[in-house]
């Protein structure tokens, strides 16, 4: 096998056969609390990408030096750390996005997603096959994140790049009465099963697994 | 021993990196958080008082307020700001009010209300039935205000705690007096007061006599029973034994307090209006 073809696969298995949201059904918590607006879905998924990106980095460049006896604790101290940068970097950078994704920023350190990167991929494989890895399940979160909160904002609000009031489209106009149900965490719920259904047919259509 | 020394240190010095780390990064972004932070809050006080020389903050509880003056050293008006029970964790929001006690604006600067729901306590049409709202406007539901159906306890939050904040404003800085409880003005007699509950009218009967509440009595109400007891009759035995209308309303029943000391107010005011008609 080609070098290059094993990144490609990396990067496509975590978008596609093992998409965390779609496939393995982790890190449900901001799944269902921050898709309420198209951007805080994608907001919170890029931050958990750069997250993994770097843990799986750093991971992977230590896994030599660090002891199997204290490895998860290393690999939390890791997560944690790059978390906390996030969070500040949001803070100073990016205000309005920190304060609509409030406490899913710090839960990013344990969300399992990453925490199964660590273990289950970048402590037993490559630096540069672990950033792939990272790359791709971190795009596979985001497209999955930026989908459910799509389908949220468009009937539970009506809107479109929202809360912004620069940037925000009224899709059906400003006299639409949004399904405010969609706007609830228990419509997350629903809009996510639908989404799930959805994939399992187009999965089992193109007989992808 | 030795494995222990070596998973001790491994742990140690991951610390420690992690530690300089974002220490580096704290360094690198605080000054840009409170720089921005600061230059927010000073717009929004350009916003409401231009021209503004400086302000003066002091702290009341936990409210804290920002008494504004202008270069010739008058009170141009207050921004307060005010963290509150909501329906779901607090409401933090900035109220600015004017020289005369009027609201020129309120801001919610953050909330966890229900999305879709609650947070329309941060939409235009319910912060504008605020704006030019004053001292003397009673700010009560159903009379000059309105809650929104389906997120009552988030829009009646806001009220209550708006009308209390621009009443301690008033009566703290802006040297005004709520005449309306100076009980002596008001004649001996019988007096009824009604107010929008949640569920339907809540009819209060006062008693007054020689400048003295005397008796307070829930007529007519459709509040939840299991809420009320908390309410009745601890709230007019309050308003009774310490003669004002301004009790402490945190009980198990916080709204259905503050519709009774609403109705006793209303009441009470028929009183005074009936001894200037007979000056």
């Amino acid at each position: 096998m080609k070098q290059g073809s094993v990144y490609l696969q990396d990067i496509s298995r975590g978008i596609v056969k093992e998409n965390p949201v779609f496939r393995l059904l982790l890190g449900m918590c901001p799944v269902l609390g921050v898709t309420a607006y198209l951007i805080n879905g994608i907001g919170m998924g890029l931050a958990a990408t750069v997250v993994l990106i770097a843990s799986n980095v750093v991971i992977a460049s230590l896994k030599d030096y660090i002891p199997t006896r204290v490895r998860i604790p290393c690999f939390i101290v890791v997560i944690a750390t790059f978390v906390t940068i996030i969070e500040m970097m949001l803070k100073a950078y990016q205000p309005v996005l920190y304060e609509a994704l409030g406490v899913f920023v710090p839960l990013i350190v344990v969300n399992c997603i990453i925490l199964a990167r660590a273990e289950s991929f970048a402590s037993k494989k490559p630096v540069l096959r672990s950033f792939f890895d990272g790359l791709g399940i971190g795009l596979g979160f985001t497209i999955a994140l930026a989908l459910l909160s799509l389908v949220r904002e468009v009937f539970g609000q009506g809107t479109l790049f929202g809360p912004d009031p620069d940037k925000i489209i009224y899709v059906f106009g400003l006299n639409f009465e949004a399904m405010g149900l969609f706007a609830q965490p228990a419509g997350a719920f629903i809009a996510l099963g639908l989404l799930l259904a959805l994939t399992n047919v187009i999965f089992k259509k193109f007989k992808i697994d | 021993m030795r494995d222990l020394i070596r998973l001790a240190i491994t742990l140690a010095t991951v610390a420690t990196v992690s530690a300089l780390l974002l220490t580096g990064v704290y360094v690198l972004t605080d000054p840009v958080i409170s720089e921005r932070e600061e230059r927010e809050y000073s717009e929004a006080l350009e916003e409401y008082f231009p021209g503004f020389a400086e302000f003066v903050s002091e702290q009341i509880n936990s409210r804290k307020y920002n008494i504004i003056y202008d270069s010739a050293g008058d009170i141009m008006g207050v921004m307060a700001t005010i963290k509150q029970q909501g329906y779901d964790g607090y409401i933090t929001y900035n109220l600015a009010i004017d020289a005369d006690a009027h609201i020129l604006g309120v801001s919610v600067v953050s909330h966890s209300e229900t999305p879709g729901l609650g947070d329309v306590i941060t939409t235009d049409a319910f912060k504008k039935q605020f704006y030019g709202k004053g001292f003397y406007d009673p700010l009560d539901i159903g009379v000059d205000v309105n809650v929104v159906s389906g997120a009552t306890i988030s829009t009646s939050s806001m009220i209550i705690s708006i009308r209390n904040v621009l009443a301690e404003v008033g009566e703290t800085y802006l040297g005004l007096e709520t005449q309306e409880f100076d009980l002596s003005k008001i004649a001996d007699g019988l007096y009824r007061g009604s107010t929008d509950g949640t569920y339907g009218i809540m009819t209060v009967e006062v008693e007054v006599a020689s400048g003295h509440i005397k008796r307070i009595e829930v007529i007519d109400h459709h509040e939840t029973v299991a809420y009320f007891v908390e309410a009745y009759p601890l709230i007019p035995e309050k308003i009774i034994s310490e003669q004002k209308i301004e009790v402490d309303t945190k009980t198990g029943a916080t709204l259905s307090s503050e519709r009774i000391v609403n109705a006793v107010r209303i009441a009470l005011l028929q009183g005074l209006v009936d001894t200037d008609r007979s000056d």
